[in-house]
């Protein structure tokens, strides 16, 4: 049941800021320019600099009579993002009982706790539970064969268990190597070519697919949560740790539901999205 | 002897155009956008905008610098993707508007309400994806966390400017592109429109 640590409540919380350092992209030393082409350079620049406030006058005008499309080959190489979603009755029902769960529990809930919790206790509180969730990673990297990782993730947990005060420091940002994106059951799956299957918005835990609801599943085996003496005390401990987190990530889903047109169709296509990016790093 | 004088003159003149050539040079994505998100949040930092009744106005200023490196037209034509051809002149022009309006709107207000003064922003690099097509590649820095934010760019009339944001791998293009495909399957451009204009008409209350 890690499901209640990445999803929350509502997945999106993690889509705007749920960024945690380890979410990061690939640090600046894996970015190799694909093509060093300069932009037009020279005289050529000059030209179209002179050109260029004459033109923007008029432009406007003819780029809103403009049927050019040619984005859209482009975008072609890079599938766009959608889902079946067979279940989008009961998945619009349950996104609306997300939604009031999150307004009329989590948030007051989490508010009450971030008055009283100063910031730095709470991020101390989301590393631990990150740290402690080392296993599903590791696990993941060692399936996916990526084992420089693996090695990483283990360093990483070794150092901040330790210099880092079992796990309440996290010292990443320190050693940007370490600085690794987490890996999951559904991402492993998804390594191996395996589709989405369909979209499914769980009450309580989120957005969702048929693949990584299976994932987390199978997570659920080896996160040490798991193995907490008593079930009682394993879901309380997963409460908990969705409260801290929602405390520093207020406003957050709010802000992605205030600018949707539909917020349904946004969080679905958001989730997809975020969760193809995982797959791809 | 005349020659050589004409040829020494042509060199000076030459040798006088070069720099001044030399000094246009079309500036690098990452520098086009580092300038105005710095002003950003020059704004959200400057003390006289701090109490509540001028975040109108901070707002307003923020625009200003937005407005010169968004590409509000393109963003529109993208999200909107095929059916852009479906909505007559006119209607892509209050489409555009209107989903402007929402964009900053939103936005703007998000980030005032999240700035602290703590955050930095840090520029992981460029890469050029043509000649005239770029993502840069930015990290906003967080004591809670980071977030990556990748600001895809085109070079138009010797600017460059975005039409693209992605924050964690969510693309902005693509999120809205899905919401209109959807909301445009049974309903109408003017539908759509109406449907944006209430939208932002009710934030303009609050």
């Amino acid at each position: 049941m890690r499901v209640f640590k990445a999803s929350c409540i509502v997945f999106p919380l993690a889509l705007l800021l749920g960024g945690c350092a380890h979410h990061t992209a690939p640090a600046a030393r894996t970015f190799a320019p694909r093509s060093v082409a300069a932009p037009a350079g020279g005289i050529r620049t000059l030209v179209v600099t002179v050109s260029a406030d004459a033109a923007a006058a008029t432009d406007d005008e003819d780029a809103f009579a403009d049927d050019n499309l040619d984005f859209l080959n482009e975008e072609e190489n890079e599938a766009p993002p959608s889902v079946a979603d067979p279940l989008s009755g009961w998945n619009r029902a349950m996104f609306t009982f997300n939604d009031r769960a999150y307004f009329w529990v989590l948030k007051p809930v989490a508010k009450a706790y971030k008055a009283v919790a100063p910031e730095p206790m709470r991020v101390g509180i989301k590393n631990f539970f990150y740290n402690l969730a080392m296993p599903i990673r590791l696990a993941n990297c060692l399936l996916q064969g990526k084992f420089k990782s693996a090695g990483l993730e283990l360093e990483r947990f070794f150092i901040n268990s330790t210099v880092g005060c079992a796990g309440l420091g996290d010292l990443s940002p320190f050693y940007p190597d370490l600085q690794i994106p987490p890996e999951d059951l559904g991402q492993t799956f998804g390594r191996y070519g395996a589709g989405e299957g369909f979209y499914i918005v769980w009450p309580l835990l989120g957005p969702s697919t048929l693949r990584d609801t299976l994932g987390k599943i199978g997570d659920i085996f080896i996160d040490p949560v798991t193995y907490f003496n008593t079930a009682t005390i394993g879901i309380g401990t997963r409460a908990f740790d969705t409260i801290n987190d929602t405390s520093l990530r207020l406003g957050d889903y709010e802000a992605i539901k205030e600018s949707a047109l539909d917020p349904y169709v946004s969080f679905r296509n958001g989730y997809i999205q975020f969760r193809r990016k995982q797959i791809h790093e | 002897m005349i020659k050589t004088f004409a040829a020494f003159g042509l060199v000076l003149i030459l040798a006088a155009s070069t720099p001044a050539l030399g000094q246009q040079p079309t500036k690098t994505p990452m520098e086009t956008l580092k300038k105005p998100l710095d002003e950003v949040i020059a704004i959200l930092r400057d003390p006289q905008y701090r109490s509540k009744d001028k975040r109108a106005l901070q707002r307003k200023s923020i625009y200003k610098v937005t407005d010169r490196i968004f590409d509000f037209v393109e963003i529109s034509k993208r999200a909107l993707a095929r059916n852009w051809r479906i909505f007559t002149p006119a209607q892509r022009r209050d489409f555009t508007e209107v989903f402007t309006t929402l964009l900053k709107d939103t936005y703007s207000r998000k980030i005032q309400g999240e700035y602290t003064g703590h955050e930095k922003i840090l520029y992981v690099g460029h890469e050029m994806l043509s000649a005239t097509k770029a993502v840069v590649k930015t990290k906003i820095l967080r004591e809670s966390g980071n977030i990556p934010v990748d600001y895809r760019m085109r070079l138009r009339h010797g600017r460059w400017m975005v039409y693209d944001i992605k924050i964690e791998g969510v693309g902005l293009v693509q999120n809205y592109r899905a919401q209109f495909n959807n909301f445009l399957l049974n309903k109408k451009p003017a539908d759509l429109i109406a449907q944006l204009r209430k939208k932002v008409a009710k934030f303009k209350d609050e």
